[in-house]
């Protein structure tokens, strides 16, 4: 351990640390602008200069390149070092405009800060200023060439770190010129960390333009709830509108970045077509009438039908304050449920993930960075969960391998093994890797079960997206049998929603929606309490479903994205956001993490001032303001049924316990930043796995694998509109054969389904697909399409071009 | 678009290569002989010969002085602005070659014959001042040297 | 009379014509090559160039032995050999001379270099504006495979070697070791601060050795005649061989001169490049292409080899003698080079790109009378700062800058008293019409 003296401050740190990382740990934030984290060194901008008094080498050298050795004295307060990087600014600010005052960047810049702190505060350069033309790319980030500094961050995240290859560095000396072959849109779904990696206002967040500058928004501590890594953000919001999120740092999960997905996604909160307005069979109301008339007539079928015939669903989106009332709801009242998950085998599948989750070698994002092996099964990253592709890629990066399994077509930016097997072969796949005798006669697995066998620290991940639930098991017992055997692996898994987690622990019956259609249908339930749910984004048969909620005595909804069975309840209840009411969320990984109230509620002032400010019209509350967090209302409308005078302050957190023995480390103290893992109880879940899909080869038609898309896909996101403009126009993938059987040739367009309007995709003939398979995305107007078993015939398209 | 004649042959040149992408260069010389200056369509299809991404060959066109992503003349000129050709009369004799020929540095004439462009050094400092036409050597020049070959190479164009 | 000095680089020499493979070969070329083969003893190529002292005459003067030695014996194969001959230092042209005298000893040089190190391939990077020699090279290489001096089983041995010749698309930092290998293998020619250094880890990851032309043409001569007889050959103690001096600038027979290590200064002016134009006093020289310091007349007599320029606080870099007569405005002058160092730069790192052009602006305003008395100071820390760039462009290009503040500062502080510069009469001086074309 090398022990250097800094600043007179003495600290030993690991062998190849470099000294500007030995100084940070000593607290001293030695300027950088090339240097990241995860970026590495690359000694281009030299602000980060320090004069090392004693060592090998003596003099001004860059801190980013120097490792720290045994008895290095180093200083940054020299005064030649001093003065070096105050030239190197004034340097970099010889090109660089003087318009802090009105950039978009200001505030916000590390190039400002380090301007003013390294000590140049007046131009004596009197040459005039290089000038670019900037190029459009696309919707979310915004290029201005001219605030450039050539820190050669930004071609070094996206192209190294991403993978992606459509940004790179062009011209020489000061004309260098960081940008597209052509304009157009940037194709790498991690593009808005341009805009917190570049140290300037080169890339900046288009969306967010002219909606204020740092100083002016409300920063808070956030959790990403648009898939299930639960990635730590910030959120901005100023004049009760979110307006930006950014990166936030978390060692545990996303490191320094985030997707497009999350980074974007935010704009449903404050979307003009937000159900604000309690309402009462269709006429908007006040809330306390619209509760206690939800109450009333709740009180009125169960004492009709019993109480068993009211019945209750969430979704993976519910905060776990909303879960655990409305369980507790659930439970004091005898209602039915609740269920969280729109189709009973995400329900299962989700459900003996955490069981294994629980008790096996779980693991998180970064030991998927540093695993040496990585088989990844079921999961088509980009789309599912897309901080696993960059882990993943960070991993191959290091020289581990990935192989994934999964019937899909599978885009990634590096190389990897891709295994097309249809879903009901990849479990009996995993197992036959574990060491019983290989499934297939395949050389390949052979070789894979024995590197599988010989690495140091492989992790499995595996999604319950498409896989049933026995292939998660067997999953986990391919990881657990390494572990057995005395070797370090590891399991992650991608759940679908960013609550699924905790949603798993408090799920009933681990039935889903699907059941509880069928109980109304045959007349078991009379009564639906829908609560944040997304029955109509994500259950499978709309027609089903719209049928099934006609048949009820009484719809209770309680939202705050507008959506068909917000329409059609008879009670609408409003709810407030993540943003309005924080909430804890459980990740893939079983981390809890509290996500921080960010904003007091209410309608946005563009909306409510018509983009005027300040608003004409005053009143004394805010406008718009008066929803409640789902809990809240929930607690309080099982309150009003069972005739309490109030529901009560306790914290929705107390006593998780008695819900399930995994929560009891949650209190309602606030969670540490890094949040809890949730562990220890061992689960009463299903885990006899249920019967494999029975393998296609009888049945006609091709069996239809449903798939997530990054952006149109997740509820939340999808209505944000610069992400809606990257949406992929639908598409169908069919096999070669298939195709040629079939007549479908590559790029027709076809219409599927029978709804109306019908809904038209493209098609793609592919060649690395698992055979007697169709992948259709759920993009919009997926929902339209009713094809009850599950499989596409010929027959279903129509419209062909 | 590329000859059948020149794609094959420059397919041939990079199938023997262990790594195509050394020839990047070699190809861009090739496709700019061929279209006059490299087109974007130049620029992709040396990017696909070479099996680069497009945005990578660009970082060389931008880079390297002698790839021309900008349509040049036919001959173009390159005036040695080194210090041993600045001491023998750089300067005279590129404000000579301007009047001349009615341009500034980097510009091309309407006739689209000649480019302007300064280069530095191009190694005849013994000959000096010197310039490039079309890559080939022209030292020891004065105005009227200079006019006799501008006026040799506007027959030669004709 | 001017003093004659055995010819070695230069004996096949011809004034309008290239020395023709038969032409070297009966001189002695590629006996040595026949030899080493013959004896199969790799480490005796290596030794012999190590005891010779043969200095890198590309400008950094770093001893090829040395560098021949960091090639470890258990290294990874393919290795590669790349000769540099990407001469772009301002004034320099000694490279071109030479391959256009006698290019088969360049080629016989990197076949020893190649057998020593085990090289696989050879490659010779060369300028764009030498087409004409890299024709040249083309032919002879080819010759000499016909000839079975390169290529499948040199001379019936086991050793196979190849060469190819690489076109550049230009620029001066090319010339950079580490840019030089990223040029060659696609990518952005940025150099590349070493760990790795390229004799490890180089061309396509694998042990790499670049030599400059004229070093490489040296190896068949040491290798045949003896690492004494190399070190016989140079003029002073610590200098070794023969080097090709261009000179160039207010001489009257500015050329190429194959000389003694050692030679003093005031020899090569005055004899071999015919003593200072008529009406020219001799004012001051570049002794090492565009990125050494000024040598004044101090200086006139010191030995031009490696060690005694050093001794002086100077390099001999490439061997390039610019020289400047009375009449020449030295700020003038430095603002020329300062254009074309802030033209070449690649852009990597900000005191290099940034600092470059704030010099060459801050020049271009004395030059015109716009002058400051702030501004020398600000060119001092300048100078002094741009030592630490990432690599050796900016230190290189700051040396001139570096001279003129040192010899030349009252004629610096003239331009800005007289808001003039005092040289505008004699026509060699003010930049005005100059573009910016960086």
């Amino acid at each position: 351990m090398p022990k250097l003296t800094i600043d007179n401050r003495s600290i030993d740190v690991p062998p190849g640390t470099k000294v500007i990382d030995a100084a940070e740990q000593l607290g001293i934030m030695i300027p950088r602008f090339c240097y990241h984290p995860a970026l590495g060194s690359v000694g281009a901008c030299r602000v980060c200069a320090v004069k090392v008094l004693e060592g090998r080498a003596k003099g001004i050298k860059m801190s980013c390149m120097l490792d720290a050795e045994d008895g290095m004295v180093v200083s940054t307060t020299d005064a030649e070092v001093v003065d070096y990087r105050r030239y190197v600014i004034e340097w970099l600010m010889l090109n660089h405009p003087h318009d802090c005052p009105v950039c978009d960047e200001g505030g916000h810049c590390l190039l400002q800060d380090t301007t003013v702190s390294g000590g140049h505060g007046l131009r004596r350069y009197q040459g005039p200023k290089r000038t670019h033309n900037d190029q459009d790319l696309g919707p979310l980030v915004q290029h201005e060439m001219n605030r450039c500094i050539q820190c050669y961050r930004c071609v070094r995240y996206y192209r190294e770190y991403t993978g992606y290859e459509d940004l790179g560095v062009m011209g020489i000396g000061r004309r260098v010129y960081y940008g597209r072959f052509q304009d157009g849109t940037l194709e790498s779904p991690f593009a808005g960390n341009l805009t917190d990696v570049c140290p300037t206002g080169v890339y900046t967040d288009k969306p967010s333009r002219f909606k204020g500058r740092r100083w002016d928004f409300e920063r808070t501590p956030g959790i990403c709830i648009h898939c299930s890594l639960g990635c730590a953000i910030t959120v901005d919001a100023r004049y009760r509108e979110v307006v930006r999120h950014e990166a936030r740092f978390n060692p545990f999960v996303n490191g320094h970045f985030i997707c497009d997905r999350g980074r974007y996604g935010y704009p449903y909160a404050s979307a003009a077509e937000r159900p604000w307005q309690a309402a009462l069979d269709g006429q908007s109301i006040d809330g306390p009438t619209a509760l206690q008339a939800a109450a009333d007539r709740l009180t009125a079928v169960a004492a009709e039908h019993g109480s068993r015939a009211v019945a209750v669903a969430g979704s993976t989106r519910c905060s776990l304050e909303a879960m655990a009332e409305l369980s507790r709801a659930c439970r004091g009242q005898g209602w039915r449920g609740p269920v969280f998950f729109e189709e009973t085998r995400h329900a299962r599948a989700v459900g003996t993930a955490a069981n294994h989750l629980l008790s096996g070698p779980a693991v998180g994002l970064p030991a998927v960075e540093a695993a040496d092996l990585v088989i990844v099964a079921g999961v088509d990253p980009v789309h599912e969960a897309p901080m696993l592709a960059l882990a993943l890629r960070q991993a191959w990066r290091r020289g581990a391998a990935v192989v994934i399994v999964d019937p899909r077509p599978v885009a990634l930016p590096f190389d990897f093994a891709h295994r097309p097997l249809p879903p009901g072969a990849i479990g009996p796949w995993l197992e036959g890797l574990g060491g019983a005798a290989p499934v297939d006669d395949n050389k390949d697995q052979d070789d894979l079960g024995r590197r599988f066998r010989e690495s140091d620290h492989p992790v499995i991940v595996a999604g319950t997206d498409i896989l049933p639930a026995a292939a998660l098991a067997q999953a986990a017992d391919l990881a657990a049998g390494r572990v057995a055997a005395g070797q370090k692996a590891g399991l992650f898994c991608i759940l679908p929603g960013p609550n699924a987690f905790g949603a798993a622990l408090l799920d009933e019956d681990h039935d889903g929606l699907g059941q509880v259609i069928a109980d109304i249908e045959s007349g078991a339930v009379k009564a639906l309490v829908l609560v944040e749910s997304d029955a109509a984004w994500r259950y499978p048969n709309q027609a089903r479903l719209a049928n099934a909620l006609a048949r009820l005595d009484l719809l209770i909804v309680l939202d705050y994205l507008a959506s068909p069975v917000v329409e059609a309840a008879h009670v609408f209840l409003p709810t407030t956001t993540v943003y309005e009411s924080g909430g804890v969320f459980i990740n893939s990984g079983g981390r809890a993490q509290q996500a921080v109230t960010a904003l007091r509620g209410g309608r946005p002032i563009t909306q409510t001032g018509q983009g005027g400010h300040p608003p004409r019209v005053f009143e004394p509350d805010i406008p718009g303001a008066g929803q409640q967090a789902a809990w809240a209302v929930v607690r309080a409308l099982a309150a009003a049924v069972a005739g309490e005078a109030s529901p009560g302050d306790l914290s929705p957190l107390e006593d998780l316990g008695q819900l399930h023995p995994a929560l009891t480390v949650i209190t309602p103290a606030p969670l540490p930043p890094e949040g809890l893992i949730v562990t220890g109880g061992f689960s009463s879940l299903p885990t006899e796995p249920e019967a494999v899909a029975s393998d296609a080869g009888d049945a006609p038609g091709l069996e239809i694998v449903w798939t997530e898309r990054i952006f149109g896909s997740e509820p939340l996101a999808a209505r944000a509109p610069a992400l809606r403009e990257l949406q992929e126009t639908p598409f169908l993938l069919i096999g070669e054969g298939e195709a040629a059987a079939w007549q479908l040739a590559d790029g027709a367009m076809v219409a599927i389904g029978a709804g109306e309007p019908p809904w038209k995709l493209v098609v793609r003939v592919v060649t690395d697909m698992a055979d007697g398979i169709v992948v259709l995305p759920r993009l919009p107007g997926w929902q339209q399409v009713v094809l009850p078993d599950g499989r596409l015939q010929p027959e279903d398209i129509h419209q062909r071009s | 678009m590329l000859t059948e004649e020149l794609r094959t042959a420059l397919e041939a040149k990079i199938a023997g290569a262990a790594h195509p992408q050394e020839y990047v260069v070699d190809v861009l010389f090739a496709l700019q002989d061929h279209y006059g200056h490299l087109t974007d369509e130049a620029v992709a299809e040396a990017a696909q010969l070479v099996g680069m991404p497009v945005v990578a060959v660009e970082e060389l066109t931008t880079f390297y002085p002698f790839l021309y992503r900008e349509p040049v003349g036919r001959y173009v000129i390159n005036v040695c602005d080194s210090v041993v050709c600045w001491m023998d009369g750089h300067e005279s004799l590129q404000n000579h070659l301007m009047e001349r020929l009615g341009i500034a540095m980097g510009e091309t004439t309407a006739d689209g014959l000649f480019t302007l462009l300064p280069v530095c050094c191009i190694g005849y400092c013994d000959r000096a001042p010197a310039i490039l036409v079309n890559k080939k050597v022209y030292g020891e020049l004065t105005p009227e040297k200079l006019d006799d070959l501008l006026e040799t190479l506007r027959r030669e164009a004709e | 009379m001017t003093t004659t000095y055995p010819q070695i680089l230069f004996q096949n020499r011809h004034a309008d014509r290239i020395a023709t493979l038969e032409e070297y070969a009966a001189s002695g070329g590629y006996e040595a090559l026949r030899q080493m083969i013959a004896g199969g003893d790799r480490a005796q190529v290596q030794a012999a160039i190590q005891e010779a002292t043969l200095l890198g005459r590309g400008g950094a003067a770093f001893p090829m032995g040395i560098k021949l030695s960091t090639v470890a014996a258990d290294a990874p194969f393919p290795r590669y050999l790349v000769c540099n001959a990407d001469e772009m230092e301002p004034g320099t042209f000694k490279d071109r001379v030479l391959l256009h005298a006698d290019p088969h000893q360049l080629i016989e040089g990197m076949v020893l270099t190649g057998f020593a190190i085990q090289a696989a391939k050879g490659i010779i990077f060369i300028r764009p504006e030498y087409e004409n020699a890299a024709r040249i090279l083309e032919r002879e290489v080819a010759l000499a495979r016909q000839a079975g001096y390169l290529g499948e089983k040199i001379l019936g041995s086991d050793f196979s070697f190849e060469i190819d010749v690489h076109r550049s698309g230009g620029r001066y930092i090319c010339g950079e070791v580490t840019a030089q290998l990223n040029a060659l293998m696609g990518k952005r020619p940025n150099p590349q601060q070493p760990p790795p250094y390229p004799t490890e880890s180089g061309l396509w990851g694998r042990p790499t050795v670049i030599q400059n032309v004229e070093t490489l043409s040296c190896v068949p001569h040491i290798v045949r005649n003896g690492a004494q007889w190399f070190k016989d050959l140079a003029l002073t103690e610590s200098g070794a061989g023969t080097k090709l001096f261009a000179v160039s600038g207010h001489v009257n027979r500015p050329g190429c001169y194959e000389l003694p290590m050692g030679v003093p200064l005031s020899e090569i002016i005055e004899e071999h490049a015919g003593g200072m134009r008529p009406g020219s006093e001799f004012k001051a020289c570049l002794p090492g292409g565009a990125s050494t310091q000024f040598l004044t007349r101090q200086f006139y007599d010191i030995p031009m080899d490696f060690d005694s320029l050093k001794k002086a606080g100077h390099r001999l870099g490439t061997g390039a003698i610019m020289i400047f007569d009375h009449k020449t405005c030295m700020v003038a002058a430095t603002l020329n080079l300062m254009d074309f160092f802030a033209r070449e730069s690649c852009g990597w790192c900000t005191p290099c790109r940034e600092g470059l052009p704030y010099i060459r602006d801050l020049l271009q305003r004395i030059e015109r009378g716009e002058g400051e008395a702030a501004f020398i100071p600000m060119l001092e820390e300048m100078s002094k700062y741009l030592w630490n760039a990432y690599c050796a462009f900016a230190p290189g290009a700051v040396s001139p800058l570096q001279g003129l503040l040192t010899y030349f500062r009252d004629e610096v502080e003239e331009h800005i008293t007289a808001h003039r510069c005092p040289f505008q009469a004699s026509g060699s001086g003010a930049l005005d019409n100059r573009s910016q074309t960086d």
